[in-house]
Parts: C-alpha cells; structure tokens; sequence
C-alpha cells in the first residue's frame, strides 16, 4: 500500500470539495464504509494520494432510514434489520442481509455498496491487464469466466457486484448526489451503458457524493439469491421481484437480475408477460419468467446460469406474493 | 420428508479417559492471549518477504534492484533465479526494517516478467485425456468372465492448505544460539533444516511452537520463507520475521493434488465385483511426486485387480505437500461412489452390497448405526424422487493404520502436589496438550486442575511430529508409563510413612486411599517432597505394555438435500462413527471428527484451485474465491466414538476427513438418479448431471414399497 493523507471533513460540501484533483493530491478518493476500497488498495489496482474519509460528516440525514429514504452511510445491517423497510420494501432488507457476512454488512454502506467495483477475478488481480483496466483484450473470454456474464451488453464481461442496486431498479429509485449540477440521479442511469463506457464504475464525477436513495414503497417485492456457499458468497445469479396486484391478479411488475450483466439487467419483457397472470396460473407464470434470458448470450462457462436465471425470477416473483414469507436465499 | 437424526451427545458420554476436560489453553486462545509463532513480532527485527512469479510460467526481464535498495528500510534485496515455473515461484527475496519497507522494497523493485507458455492441469496430459488402456491379463479374464462390465472416469481438484496461521517463522538471537518461532508440526524435525541455513548446529537451535494455528500435513518443512528468513538471519545475526501472506499461503504451501482416476470392471448380477483395472493421474504442479491416491483401499474386494496403474503428471502450478490423509478423501470419492453405481445398476442398496464386499466385522456393526442414526430407511431408491427438492442418502467409509514413533513424556511432581507434564511435541490445534494432560491426571487420579503441560518446545522430552495420525497413540504409552511412575514414586512414600501396603493404595479425585479409607490428601502426601521430582516415561515406537488393542475404523452417512433446478446441494445432515482405540478426552475427540467432516464437506461442494487457463495464474488465492465452507453451509454433524473394549490409543486425526465427500457425493446420486464424477459438487456439475439420462440400471428390480416422491 502507498502512503497518503487522511482528512475527514464535517460536511459533504468540504468533503465534495477536495474530492476533485485539487492542490498537492492529484487521486483523492472518498472513502466511507472503505470495504471494497481496502481490497482495492491492499491489490495496488487503487493507489490514492488523499483519502477522504466521510465518516466524520455531521449530517443526519446520512444516517437516517424511513419507508421510503435510506441515508447514504447507512450500514446494510441497518438496512437489513429495518421494520419500517420491512412493511414498505422488504426487498431491500434481503438485498442488504444477503450481502457478504456480519461483519462486512456492520461495517458497509449503501451508498458503497452501490458504488463498488466488480468482483471479476481478472479485474481484481493486479497482474492482468484487462478492458476495465490498461488491457486491450478481456481475459476472462478465453479464461475461466465462470462467474461472468449471460448478457454481453459490451466488451467487458464482468457482473455487477451490488446486491441493492438491482433493487432499486425495480424501486425506481434514485440516488440523491451532492458536489455536482444535479441534486437526483435515477438509479437506472447511475451505471453507464456497458457498450460506451466499460470502465467507469458510475456516471457520477469525481466531486459527487451519494447521500441518500430514494424509492417507491412496494409491499409485494422479493430478493432471491442462488448461491453457492449460503455464507459469505456472491450470488450466481439473483432475482428482483415487485408486484402489484389487484386481488390475486397481478397488474403490473417490475422484475431486475443481478449478476448476469455488467449493470443491473432489467427484465421488461418478463414485466409485461406478468402483467394481468394470477399469482396462482404457475404455467403463465413460469412462461414469464423462461422469458427472462430472452436475449442471453453466454459464454461457455456461463451457461448453467441461463438455467438459473428464470428460476430466481420465479422465486422472487412467488415470493413477492407473500412478503412475509420471504426467502433471504440463506442470510449469513 | 425431513428426517432429523437422534440428538446423540449422549452417545459418546463414558467412552473417553476424560469426558469432561476442555481444552486447556482453551481460554487463551479465545481471548488472544495465546502466542503463535506468526505473534512474535518485535520493534527490532527484520521483515523477509520472498520475490514471486506472477505467472503459471514465466522469465524474468528485469529488476531494479538499486531502486529497491534505495526504498528507506530496505536492507538486502537477493536474486538467485530468472524464471518462474508456477504463480508463487519465488526467485529471491527482500528484507526490509518493517513491513512498510518490504511492501514498498518490492514496488521499486518493479520485476518485469515475460509470459511463457504454459500447463494448467492434468488434461493438458495426452493419456490422461486418452481413454483407460487395457487390463492385465489377468484381470482382463476376471472382467470378460463376469455379467457386466463398467467403465467410469472420476475427478477430483486441487484442494489448496491455507492455515490459520499462515507458514513461516520468526528467528531471534540468543546468545550463540537461535530461538526460532516456528510455525510447525514437527518441533523436533525443522530444527535440522532451518540450522542448514543459520549455519548452526542443531544443539544451538531451540524451536518453540507452543502454539500452532492448523498445518494438516503442510508444516513439516520451513518451506522457502523459512528458507529466506534463516539466510537473512545467518547474514543480520538480527532477529527476522518471516511468514507468508494469505495469497502466497494458497499460492505456495502445498495442497492437496487433483486426481484423474479412470476405472474398468466386471461385475455380477449380484454386485460382486470380479475384477477391475484402476489407471490414476494425479496432478503434482511441478513436483515429480506426491499425486498418489489411495485407491482401491482394500476395504472392498475387487475381485482380480490391476491397480498399480498411476503416473503423477506435472504442470505449472505449485506442488502438493501431505494434507490430512493424503491420497484418501480422493480415492475414497472415487472408490465409494463407484460402490453405489454398481449397487444402482443391480437393484440393491448401497449398504447391503457394502456389507458383502466389505470384511471389516466393525464397519458391518457400524453401518447398522449410521443406518438407523441417520434414518436410513426413508431412503428413496435412488433416481426414484421427482419434485424440486430431493432427498439424499449416502455412506463412506474409512480405515487407517497403526502407526507410532518413539516418544518421551516427562512428569514433574511439585511439593505443591502440583504437576507438569513436559513434552516437545506440538499441539497443532488437535488437543494434544489438553490430551496428555487429562491422561496423566485421570492415570494418577488427580483432578484436571493440579496440572499444567508444557509442549511445543525442542528443549522439553523429545517426541513425534504430527503425521501420519501417531502423535497422540505414541505420546499416549510414554504419558501413561510416566503418570505410573509418578504415582508409584508418592504411594511408595505413603506406604512407609504410614507403614501400609503400596499396591493396596488408590487415588481418588486428589484422595489417597486404602480400601474405602481415605489415608492422605495427594498434596500432602506431596508436601513430603524436599524437592520436585521428575520421572520420564518413554515409548521406544515399537512395543510397549501400554500400546493396547485398537483400531481406527469409521462410517460415515450423511443425509443431503439437492434443489434440482438450480443444482444447490445442501448438505443436512453427517453421522460420524470413528473407533480410534480409547479416546482420551471427549470433546476434543468429538472435535477431530466434526473438524474432518466440515473439512470434508467443503471438500465435496466447494473447494478448488482455480487457474487460469492461459496464463497459469491462481485465481483464487484468496479466501473471497477459494471457497470454503461457512456456518451456513455447515451440516448437523453427529460424532459418535466408537469404543468397543479397545486399550490401546489410535489413530483419530486423520480418518474422519476420509469418507465425507464419499458419502455426500452418494447421497447426490441417490437423490438425483445420477452421478457427478467430478468434485467438488458444484450447481453447474449437478444441472449438467440431471440434464443427461437417468443411471442405467442392468438387473430388472421390484421397485420398493417405500419409493416417494417428493415435493419442494
């Protein structure tokens, strides 16, 4: 790890402010829950001059959690443990409890956990150049890309890594930025399209601060994740489900796979084909949900996840009828 | 249907010398006050850190070695080499004042590599890859004379060592001679090979090892930090730390090698097996040697065998060194599996065709109970259930040696009527000082309290390294020999002072007794001491009046759950019977076995060296992607101790890891109808498996009455 300076600035205008190229430090970073950050420095892929730590901010807001708003520096404990997110979107308290393990999820932060960087092993190991890195090639294409994707939306191969961030897709969420011209980004433009931008891990500049999400109350909404391991595991593939039903007709739903695509993937053509099926008609239902890798173009060690896929649609959808039955996919 | 297993705790209460101990030291560790060698760092000493081949195969372009000598704190860069023949081959190495030193040392040091071509495995193998050759003679006849022949290919992958505490050692001056700190499991083997590279006799050397963080066959040598850290050492005469980091431990301290084991065979009607050619490859990075596996075990008949069929196949990647039962989890999977794909194809059930090619009248005692412990009879024939969620049933078994090694336990009785038990063996997270004490003391017949064990020291009474399982059946005689002594020295006292008979004299719970009468306390009768008194019992490894009758025998069965449209298998339920002669305490017994089925189970679903095809490069020399089992993924595991009327301490170290992933890998079988050749279980392996036609079955059955589907 190379040397640098600390600073922990009290308001998020400060913090936003050295967060730039500024004076003496040519690569601030922020650092919050500083999870993903650690790993990244300890592998030398990150090598900061200034760490800006925004631990120290007094602004309650960053801290806060309701129905419909969760602080930016709120914990994913916190978020998984929440009874007002429980009646108003339990599908983010799945989200949140699925991820890592107890003590990552003390310790991690919304705003983080939808600002890290890919898990992708040839990404994260200093010694391969790659297309997110200085490479020309991606060498999880020839590789071992058992991990990687279904959906090739670009010539990055790589998963996102977030758990919540596919839950706020089908939230239509946003995230509220300071340090920029704009104050709300919608969650589905927070990640760039994978075939322009490859590289970037968000749209948001250097000086842009998430401080807070915002999303729509969704009492029917689910997380289903397939692992591997049930402890401390990144899914294969996970499923996002929110319904709304009329009876038990479902009227209108919005469905999102994680892990299959560089961004969150969202489902419409599952959406639609959901739209008007009762929750009871299992052959529509499952007829909907095989609609899910519509598109799919796996590699060849990605295959089995094209199989996986519409059963963790099918899952979050059955469990989004029944919030209170949720299946946290085995919660470390 | 859920079938719980009997809560079974009981089971094992009065089987052992000291149902009641617990670990001695087991505060200590809990709360960190335990030194390992891996704690021993000091303001003053030197950091050592080795210079390593990034790539599967690779030459050195460059180094600039003035910029890192130029690093502040760094104080010797030394190369040796210009290639790399596998990802953590090292080419020299750095020493440095402090950590910051070596980390920016080795940055400066800014190594160019050029990638060569390279091999990444077994298959890069032509016969590996080419189909299994043809049988001796002999038992090409057996083959042919039978009803039905069988052919199968089974796989096994590199589990990878990754020790709590990581390899290496720390060395302090002392005088003219070397404290060395060591990581070890053979206090009294890596004194030779580290004073190699101080440039100093044995007799100069002290190795201390009171506490070891886990080495399960990966700790006999000082490996090449231990290597680097001696020479950097010999040239400073200052005190040098060397251990490996998390990655260069998956990277560079052995593993357990992967297996190709093709298998052809005859069989009957009946299940009996005529005869059968085993060709095994196993898959030994660059080392020449070490890729063995243990099959057929000779627990089973194969009828006429052609078996000594085996080649270690090199490639680059980092070599294998011993790990817990080496050669045996792999040929047991391929063994046992095999076992219950004859069974499936003539109609009968696993266990009863065990029970005919099995002669061990034990393992037929215990496949009763593991049977009716796990609940053997809710097993559905195999390939029978349908639904998303499908119940598995599956046995393994084990078997393991008598072997021993000569050992000195020394007792030292205080006025104080305290006792020390010195020995310089190492407890490597087995129990093995808590062992020793519980059976001095229930041998005299004081309480656990009134003594204390030192160990892990080459200045204390000599004694085996942990390998091979003896450690504790070979410290056992020599403990027992010096508790007698001990006890025979303080009765003898007794007896004259207050003019009885010794032999008619008992201990009891720190109460000298004659008959029913209580005669003494133990620390009075101690007090008499004008000085301690120290008495040493040994083992000469061979015979000996305390060696007793005993064997290390064990079933295994465990109950699996398999998702069958996302291939998940979870494992429910493992029930572990182990014999291992007397057990001499409980809960440390019951820990060997737990700890070798958790092993074993992580084994069969997750673990896996992962390189990358072209390169060579480890991708997951880490513990985010070198999976490993967690508490969620870890089953209900019942041990039972199997005692008999056995004296004699063996063998519990090694077997409980042997027949876990045998058994869950049958348990898939039976629960999907088909098998998965190929550890570790993993969900793609298992949709592969469930996408291709049921296991063929070659004799018509009845189906059985208890046939069930059942529903997720």
């Amino acid at each position: 790890m190379n040397p640098f300076a600390y600073t922990s600035p009290k308001t998020t205008t400060d913090a936003s402010a050295l967060a730039g190229p500024n004076g003496d430090f040519a690569l601030p970073v922020l650092k919050s829950g500083g999870m993903d950050l650690l790993d990244r420095m300890k592998e030398g892929l990150e090598q900061p001059d200034l760490i800006i730590d925004l631990t120290r901010i007094e602004d309650p807001a960053l801290d806060t959690l309701d129905a419909g708003r969760i602080g930016g520096r709120v914990t994913l404990a916190m978020v998984a443990e929440s009874e007002a997110l429980r009646k108003s979107a339990p599908i983010l308290g799945a989200a949140s409890g699925s991820a890592a393990t107890p003590q990552v999820r003390n310790v991690a932060t919304v705003a983080g956990n939808l600002l890290q960087e890919t898990r992708c092993w040839y990404w994260r190991m200093s010694q391969f150049d790659c297309l997110r890195k200085n490479g020309d090639d991606c060498p999880a294409r020839e590789g071992d890309h058992r991990f990687h994707v279904i959906f090739q939306n670009g010539p990055c191969l790589m998963v996102h890594p977030s758990n919540l961030a596919p839950a706020l897709f089908v939230l239509d969420g946003e995230v509220e930025v300071v340090g920029g011209d704009r104050t709300r980004i919608p969650i589905r433009d927070l990640y760039p399209d994978p075939a322009v931008d490859w590289r970037s891990a968000s749209v948001l500049s250097p000086t842009e601060i998430i401080t807070g999400v915002r999303f729509k109350s969704a009492p029917n909404s689910a997380f289903i994740a397939l692992k591997q391991k049930q402890s401390f595991d990144w899914p294969m593939v996970s499923g996002y489900a929110v319904l709304e039903l009329d009876g038990d007709v479902i009227t209108s739903a919005r469905t999102c796979a994680g892990a299959v695509a560089p961004r969150p993937h969202p489902l419409p053509q599952v959406d639609d084909a959901l739209a008007g099926v009762s929750i009871d008609d299992e052959v529509r239902i499952r007829a909907a949900c095989a609609r899910s890798v519509d598109g799919a173009d796996p590699l060849p060690g990605t295959a089995y996840k094209t199989t996986l896929l519409p059963v963790a649609i099918r899952r979050a959808v059955a469990a989004a009828t029944n919030p209170a039955g949720v299946d946290r996919g085995g919660d470390a | 249907m859920s079938h719980q297993p009997r809560a079974l705790r009981a089971i094992n209460a009065g089987q052992s010398v000291a149902d009641h101990a617990t670990r001695l030291e087991g505060l200590e560790k809990a709360t960190g006050a335990a030194r390992f060698g891996r704690d021993q760092i000091k303001k003053d000493m030197l950091w050592v850190r080795l210079i390593r081949c990034p790539w599967g195969r690779a030459s050195l372009d460059s180094l600039d070695r003035d910029a890192a000598l130029a690093t502040p704190g760094v104080v010797e860069v030394v190369v040796s080499g210009d290639a790399g023949e596998y990802h953590g081959d090292s080419i020299g190495y750095l020493v440095a004042r402090n950590r910051r030193g070596l980390e920016r040392g080795l940055q400066a040091l800014d190594a160019k590599w050029t990638r060569l071509d390279c091999k990444t495995g077994i298959l890069d193998d032509q016969e590996a890859r080419a189909p299994i050759g043809d049988p001796s003679k002999e038992a090409a006849k057996a083959i042919d004379a039978a009803d039905f022949s069988f052919e199968a290919s089974y796989s096994t992958p590199v589990q990878t060592h990754s020790s709590l505490e990581t390899h290496g050692l720390m060395i302090e001056p002392d005088g003219e001679n070397s404290i060395v700190h060591a990581s070890t499991q053979g206090t009294f083997v890596v004194a030779d090979q580290i004073g190699r590279f101080l440039g100093k006799r044995r007799s100069k050397i002290v190795i201390n090892c009171e506490h070891v963080g886990g080495g399960f066959g990966s700790k006999f040598q000082i490996g090449k930090e231990g290597a680097a850290g001696g020479l950097a050492a010999k040239t400073s005469g200052e005190a040098v730390y060397s251990f490996c980091d998390r990655e260069e431990e998956h990277l560079d301290t052995g593993n357990r090698p992967s297996l190709l084991c093709k298998v052809r065979l005859g069989h009957d009607a009946d299940g009996t097996i005529r005869g059968a050619r085993f060709e095994t490859f196993g898959g030994t990075g660059v080392s020449r040697r070490g890729g063995g596996a243990r099959v057929p075990s000779g627990r089973f008949e194969f009828g006429t065998l052609d078996a000594r069929n085996h080649r270690d196949v090199q490639f680059n990647a980092g070599g294998p060194r011993a790990m817990r039962a080496p050669g045996c989890p792999q040929g047991a999977f391929v063994e046992e599996l095999l076992i219950d794909e004859i069974a499936h194809r003539c109609g009968l059930d696993p266990l009863d065709l065990r029970r005919r090619l099995d002669d061990s009248e034990r393992r037929h005692q215990m496949y009763d109970v593991a049977a009716d412990l796990i609940g053997w009879e809710n097993r559905s024939d195999t390939g029978s259930q349908s639904g998303t969620m499908r119940t598995g049933y599956g046995i393994g078994t084990c078997d393991w040696g008598k072997g021993r090694a000569p050992a000195k336990i020394e007792v030292v009785v205080h006025p104080d009527g305290h006792l020390e038990v010195r020995t310089g063996t190492q407890d490597i997270g087995t129990g093995q000082r808590t062992a020793m004490g519980a059976l001095v003391a229930a041998r005299i017949g004081v309480p656990l309290a009134n003594i204390s064990v030192a160990i892990g020291n080459s200045r204390l009474p000599a004694g085996p390294a942990s390998g091979g399982s003896v450690c504790t059946p070979s410290t056992a005689p020599a403990a027992m020999a010096a508790a007698d002594l001990a006890r025979e020295r303080i009765l003898s006292g007794v007896a004259e002072r207050e003019k009885l008979d010794a032999t008619q004299l008992t201990i009891d719970d720190g109460v000298i007794m004659e008959g029913g009468r209580k005669v003494v306390r133990w620390e009075d009768a101690c007090r008499r001491l004008s000085e301690p008194v120290s008495v040493t019992g040994e083992f000469d490894g061979r015979a000996s009046a305390y060696w007793g009758e005993g064997s290390s025998e064990g079933v295994q069965a465990a109950r699996v759950e398999v998702d069958c449209e996302t291939g998940q298998v979870f494992v429910r339920d493992v029930i572990a019977i182990q014999s291992c002669g007397l057990p001499l305490v409980r809960k440390t017994a019951e820990s060997q076995i737990m700890g070798g089925v958790i092993q074993g189970t992580s084994y069969a679903l997750f673990e896996e060296q992962v390189l990358d095809p072209g390169t060579g490069a480890v991708l997951n020399a880490n513990l985010e992607s070198y999976k490993i089992l967690g508490s969620e993924d870890c089953p209900r595991i019942v041990p039972v101790l199997w005692r008999d009327d056995q004296t004699g301490v063996r063998a519990l170290g090694e077997p409980p890891v042997i027949p876990t992933a045998a058994a869950i890998a049958n348990a898939v079988f039976n629960a999907i109808g088909r098998p998965v050749r190929d550890l570790p279980l993993r969900p793609d392996r298992v949709l592969a498996a469930l996408a291709e036609p049921m296991a063929e079955r070659v004799v018509a059955v009845a189906p059985r009455t208890t046939d069930r589907e059942t529903r997720a």
